[in-house]
């Protein structure tokens, strides 16, 4: 015995179609490379499509998708949003809430009672449960459910919300963490402590396929005849958005260089007139589309400060285009620094300067875009993720069903 | 705008790249050549991510100082068109003269307050942060004593 045969996986949202996200996308991933390794697999998440409204828009039940086994569960309708957002607002202005009114913001953010109560019930039959990110109601549920075979991928950021004493509480009684890079495992050390003995601390992290796309087809399809500059995700404040646009504004103003910018991802942000001819905001788009916009850029900027993986910066490393990342976003400023694939910028400054650099010099380009991509193919194949996976979920196992009996 | 950074692409360092557009900028910020409204109008959104680190807010601080005159003198009127030329030239002087006339005040008002404004930032900046290092000092002697 010893192997984790039977493995769930426990997450707010199915990534499938257009319900895409950075951690549904690498739980689902992980998911199904558990399952060609031929462990049995059954992703349990809810029926909740939008991020943004969680209603229940999928039938509850069992079914197959993809290749894996999927049990869909109802989003709990009774939460109170008044008193989720009043308590969020106090933890994000870095207040200090009591631990009732924790538990009062966890039980009133995103859960499910009946995919925790299938856990009780029977969660016998997996060996190992996986469930992620943190910072959900639900997350923090499950993972109280049967904590000694609980494996957390927590996609963990340096932010209030992670100070608090619940999460504390559940790093410590979780049978171990697998991190998406060293500086999130070294964050969660800082915030809670060292792992307590025999717990699994694995940084995993998610793979990713090399692929081949026409670096002058993104351009050509849209008239870009200028360098442009690319961002892909969600657009808003936590991502650096704004930060974003008014780099470019400023860099547009100040500099005979007809700089544009290609969003592709989700979210309306409100663009400064001057802005407008020189922003092309293509939407969500194909996985090639997007891929195409990364080989064409001048740089993949990545403005965030809050990343715990960055999976949309190494595939623009993998399409041989440079990072330009904030220097106080750690995990991307670590990748940069490992790669020697991206600049890092703390002003506008060091933002101007590393765009005029990467604009005049062609060789520094292509060099730090082809150090990347070496970094991404020798430490994100995905040959090298399954092994720590599997490793991962092996040793969870093991002490799992000791336990168990 | 900036000259071309020299860097030898074989055996990248991005490490060693980043400390040269540092130093780079760090140069040309006593040069003033970030002693611009438009530098500081592009750091708002960055100032959540660096509210702790003392070197930003200094260097946001030159920028605004920069910034908070508002240009009200006369400037070079022009005229590309070579048609009518002198006329239009004449036209844009006679419109430029009334507007100074009805702004003059106006802009004056605001350069007296912006400036106001930004005396009393830095002032209670100074105080503040002479404040923390007040306490933090108290704190240090407080923990030593305990220990």
């Amino acid at each position: 015995m010893g192997k984790a045969q039977h493995i769930a996986f426990v997450v707010p949202r199915l990534a499938d179609g257009s319900v895409v996200g950075g951690a549904e996308t690498l739980l689902r991933n992980l998911a199904e490379r558990a399952a060609g390794h031929g462990r049995r697999v059954t992703v349990l998440t809810t029926c909740a499509t939008s991020h943004y409204t969680w209603a229940n828009e999928l039938p509850p039940g069992r079914r197959a998708v993809g290749d894996i086994e999927v049990e869909f569960f109802p989003v709990d309708g009774d939460r109170n949003i008044e008193t989720f957002l009043a308590i969020q607002d106090r933890i994000s202005a870095g207040a200090k809430v009591s631990a009732d009114d924790e538990q009062a913001w966890l039980c009133n953010s995103v859960n499910s009672r009946a995919l925790c109560a299938h856990l009780a019930e029977a969660g016998d039959q997996y060996d190992v449960i996986v469930t992620g990110p943190y910072l959900f109601g639900l997350v923090y549920h499950a993972a109280k459910v049967r904590p000694h075979k609980t494996l957390l991928v927590p996609c963990l950021h340096d932010e209030p919300f992670a100070q608090l004493k619940a999460f504390r509480e559940m790093f410590s009684a979780v049978r171990g963490c697998m991190f998406n890079t060293e500086p999130e495992r070294r964050l969660a050390e800082r915030l809670y402590g060292p792992p307590p003995a025999g717990q699994v601390a694995a940084v995993v992290g998610m793979g990713l396929d090399d692929f081949t796309v026409d670096a002058s087809a993104f351009a050509a399809r849209h008239g870009i005849s200028s360098p442009y500059l690319v961002y892909s995700g969600r657009r808003e404040p936590l991502k650096g958005t704004p930060i974003l646009i008014d780099y470019l504004e400023a860099f547009r103003a100040r500099n005979d260089v007809d700089l544009k910018l290609v969003l592709t991802g989700s979210g309306e942000f409100p663009l400064p007139p001057s802005l407008v001819d020189h922003i092309i905001d293509v939407g969500f788009v194909s996985a090639t589309e997007k891929l195409e916009a990364m080989a064409g850029a001048l740089a993949f900027c990545h403005p965030s400060v809050n990343e715990s993986l960055g999976i949309v910066l190494l595939e623009a490393w993998l399409a041989g285009t440079p990072g330009i990342v904030h220097a106080k976003g750690e995990v991307l400023r670590y990748q940069c620094e490992s790669s020697n694939g991206g600049l890092w910028f703390k002003t506008y400054p060091e933002f101007e300067e590393a765009v005029l650099l990467l604009l005049n010099n062609p060789d520094a380009h292509h060099a730090l875009g082809q150090a990347g991509r070496e970094y991404v193919l020798r430490e994100y194949s995905w040959v090298s993720v399954e092994k720590r996976l599997i490793d991962s979920l092996d040793r969870a196992g093991e002490t799992a069903q000791g336990q168990d009996g | 705008m900036s000259e071309v950074l020299e860097i030898n692409a074989p055996g990248i360092d991005a490490g060693a790249i980043v400390e040269e557009i540092r130093a780079t900028v760090e140069r040309k910020r006593a040069e003033g050549a970030y002693a611009d409204p438009r530098v500081a109008r592009a750091e708002r959104s960055n100032l959540a991510n660096l509210q702790n680190d003392d070197d930003f807010f200094d260097f946001y601080m030159s920028c605004l100082r920069q910034a908070f005159v508002v240009d009200i003198n006369d400037f070079a009127i022009i005229e590309r068109r070579a048609r009518f030329g002198k006329l239009l030239v004449s036209l844009k002087k006679t419109i430029w003269g009334l507007l100074k006339f009805y702004t003059y005040r106006l802009w004056t008002q605001q350069n007296q307050i912006n400036g106001l404004l930004l005396s009393a930032l830095e002032s209670a900046e100074q105080k503040h942060r002479k404040r923390v290092q007040e306490l933090e000092k108290r704190i240090a002697a407080l923990e030593s004593e305990r220990h």
